[in-house]
């Protein structure tokens, strides 16, 4: 996951939570609110539950009409009350609860109806009555008028009392005197009715009481339960500012350690080791872990020190091989300085070498001429024996300087279009003589249309005669000198020339350049031949390596530019 | 009529064993060391072959070439160098130097030569 959508995502878990803390915080007021409407309608229900209860106990103790009317009008206010509960509200006090609620006043009022009745019956009874007892007293006298007065004295008291002993006893009353009379049969029969309303009154009044107080005992359960429900709201709610705060801070927590594990502490470690690089030190990378950016940057960095770790190294090796390659040419230029320098050297010395012999030379001739002329003595032929060695010994000093001289001097390069193939057939028909007399097998491999180069007939021509001459020198009789040609690459034409022969020792080869060094006899060869030869091959633009091994025979390898930059007429 | 040699060359000892060898094979030779005795002595007895040196003193070989050849062309020269091959050949031939020969002097060699120049300067003088 990238580190802007965790950041976004942190982001949004904390207004996520804030949001939902005061999305709970909202609901509880709501509820609460809401509750607080239910505890009204409660409250109210309960009201008229006890106003209805007052006027119920008014009622029983006194048996007015205004209690019954008091009665009536909060059983009526209760039941509209009941009936305006909205649906939501019955579901919240519990439709159990409401359903009994409301079948108990329905029974309430039949039970009060009744009452109602049994309280206007009574009245009219207790009228009838005493109406009637007032008229049997007026019309009665002496002993039937004392057992009526007993009578109604047990009518005014169970009027009194409502008591049914009372009634038992006015029932087993049998006035002897007034027996048969009508009117008191009549009045009887009255009382007992009235007795009769009472009995019904006195159950409906415990069964009224009864449902008064299940309504009374509902009522008041259901406004406890709502107290005691917004008190566990209002004590919930009390709790939520807590438990926001304690999840932001936990949540923040988080977030800050996810911070600090997924980009501080990567950055930190980024921090040490782009410290190390730029000390040099290139043996750390980064651990990359997951897909963020983080790690995304991780690989580049790696990426990017792995790079430069390699332009490194391959500088290294660049400068390296630029440093070897250096040394090699400086040790070339220094081996050509030192042959120029020695050839230089052996110029001057040569020149002052060849007055004096030239002078030897003319002297000896003078000597011989005389000789020639003299007529014969006893040493003559020795005399002109002893000549003849100095002429010897004076050619080959002639020798020497003779190729010195013409090594060390300036050489102007002759440029012509030449065929490298025809330039050594051509030096070996010089070499015929030798060749035979050696019984020498020479194998020409000349490659087919070789490219012709632009070089110095002459001075080639020097080189591979002094190349094959050493070559047969080097072998025994009836040894092996082959010559190849080929191409090197495109600017280049080689020449191997290789021979069986006796091969040159390590410590000779370092020499073999240098004039006047020789591993042949004394007396067999200048020491010049290779110093010129390596000159003119240089003069050409070329180059000109050997290998050889003891006993097992020299190659060596003429490289002859195709193109020589050197131009007609240029010195070298 | 032998053939006339002059001999130039700071280099006493050579020239005038030299003059002495080719007087023994009957040539007329004569040796100067420097090059103004070499002008003055071809002017007032003009020899048919000079064995020129080139390296000299003074005014030098060339210069003497020069002048030599403009007194008479006829004159064949020789140059008897201490460097071998062309050098100061290369330069003396447009100034008609007949040919060159290289120190220590090969008799045989040298005979050749002399004769070869002389038949030219014959040849030339004659046509």
């Amino acid at each position: 996951m990238k580190i802007r959508d965790k950041l976004i995502l942190g982001f949004s878990l904390y207004i996520l939570l804030a949001t939902i803390f005061v999305f709970f915080s909202y609901r509880e007021i709501r509820t609460i609110t809401t509750r607080l409407a239910y505890v009204e309608v409660v409250d109210d229900i309960t009201n008229d539950v006890l106003e209805v209860r007052r006027n119920e106990k008014n009622f029983f103790l006194v048996r007015n009409e205004e209690s019954l009317k008091g009665i009536k009008e909060y059983l009526s206010a209760l039941k509209k009350d009941i009936n305006g509960i909205k649906v939501e509200i019955i579901k919240a006090i519990e439709t159990d609860n409401y359903i009994t609620m409301k079948k108990a006043i329905t029974e309430y009022e039949y039970y009060v109806d009744n009452l109602a009745n049994n309280f206007e019956s009574q009245e009219k009874l207790t009228v009838m009555i005493r109406t009637a007892g007032k008229q049997i007293e007026d019309r009665l006298s002496g002993k039937e008028l004392n057992e009526f007065l007993i009578l109604r004295k047990y009518e005014k008291n169970i009027m009194l009392y409502k008591d049914q002993k009372l009634y038992e006893a006015f029932k087993s009353l049998k006035p002897l005197n007034l027996e048969g009379n009508k009117e008191i049969e009549k009045y009887r029969i009255l009382v007992h009715n009235l007795y009769e309303i009472y009995k019904d009154d006195k159950d409906s009044e415990d069964k009224s009481r009864l449902k008064a107080r299940e309504i009374q005992s509902v009522a008041e359960e259901l406004s406890k339960k709502e107290r005691e429900y917004i008190s566990l709201t209002l004590k919930r709610m009390a709790k939520l500012p807590l438990f926001g705060l304690l999840a932001i801070i936990v949540l923040g927590a988080i977030i800050s350690i996810q911070f600090s594990v997924n980009i501080a502490t990567p950055i930190k470690r980024l921090e040490e080791i782009t410290k190390k690089i730029a000390m040099g030190d290139f043996s750390e990378t980064i651990e990359v872990k997951g897909k963020d950016e983080i790690a995304s940057l991780g690989r580049s960095f790696n990426q990017m020190e792995k790079r430069i770790l390699d332009s490194k190294s391959a500088l290294q090796n660049a400068v390296e091989v630029a440093v070897a390659t250096c040394n090699e040419k400086q040790a070339q230029l220094i081996a050509t300085e030192k042959l120029a320098i020695l050839g230089l050297f052996a110029a001057g010395v040569a020149h002052e070498i060849n007055n004096p012999l030239a002078i030897i030379n003319e002297k000896a001739g003078l000597m011989k001429d005389i000789l020639e002329m003299s007529e014969d003595f006893k040493h003559k032929t020795k005399f002109l024996n002893l000549l003849e060695a100095i002429f010897e010994s004076i050619n080959r000093c002639r020798t020497v300087t003779h190729r010195i001289l013409g090594f060390a001097r300036k050489t102007e390069v002759s440029i012509e279009i030449l065929d490298v193939n025809d330039i050594i057939k051509g030096a070996t028909v010089f070499l015929e003589k030798e060749i035979l007399y050696k019984n020498i097998r020479l194998d020409l491999d000349l490659r087919e249309n070789l490219p012709e180069v632009r070089s110095d007939k002459g001075q080639l021509q020097q080189v591979f005669l002094n190349i094959l001459k050493n070559a047969i020198d080097a072998v025994d009789n009836g040894g092996l000198v082959a010559v190849n040609t080929d191409l090197k690459d495109e600017t280049m034409v080689k020449v191997s020339i290789k021979d069986n022969g006796h091969g040159i020792s390590g410590e000779n080869l370092k020499h073999i350049f240098e004039p006047f060094f020789t591993t042949k006899g004394k007396g067999k060869g200048t020491g010049i031949g290779l110093s010129i030869t390596y000159g003119i091959v240089k003069n050409l633009g070329g180059n000109i390596l050997l290998e050889s091994e003891d006993n097992k025979g020299t190659t060596f390898i003429v490289e002859i530019p195709i193109n020589s930059e050197l131009t007609k007429g240029q010195v070298a | 009529m032998s053939t006339k040699v002059l001999i130039v060359d700071d280099e006493v000892e050579f020239a005038s064993t030299l003059a002495e060898r080719l007087a023994l094979r009957n040539y007329d030779v004569k040796a100067v060391y420097n090059a103004e005795d070499a002008i003055t002595t071809a002017q007032s007895d003009p020899p048919d072959v000079v064995l020129l040196d080139l390296r000299m003193p003074g005014i030098g070989g060339l210069e003497v070439l020069k002048t030599l050849k403009k007194f008479d062309p006829t004159i064949e020269v020789i140059l008897v160098t201490g460097q071998p091959e062309t050098e100061g050949a290369d330069e003396g031939i447009p100034t008609g130097l007949f040919d060159y020969i290289m120190k220590p002097v090969d008799m045989g060699e040298l005979i050749v030569k002399i004769n070869n120049a002389d038949q030219k300067r014959n040849l030339s003088k004659h046509s």
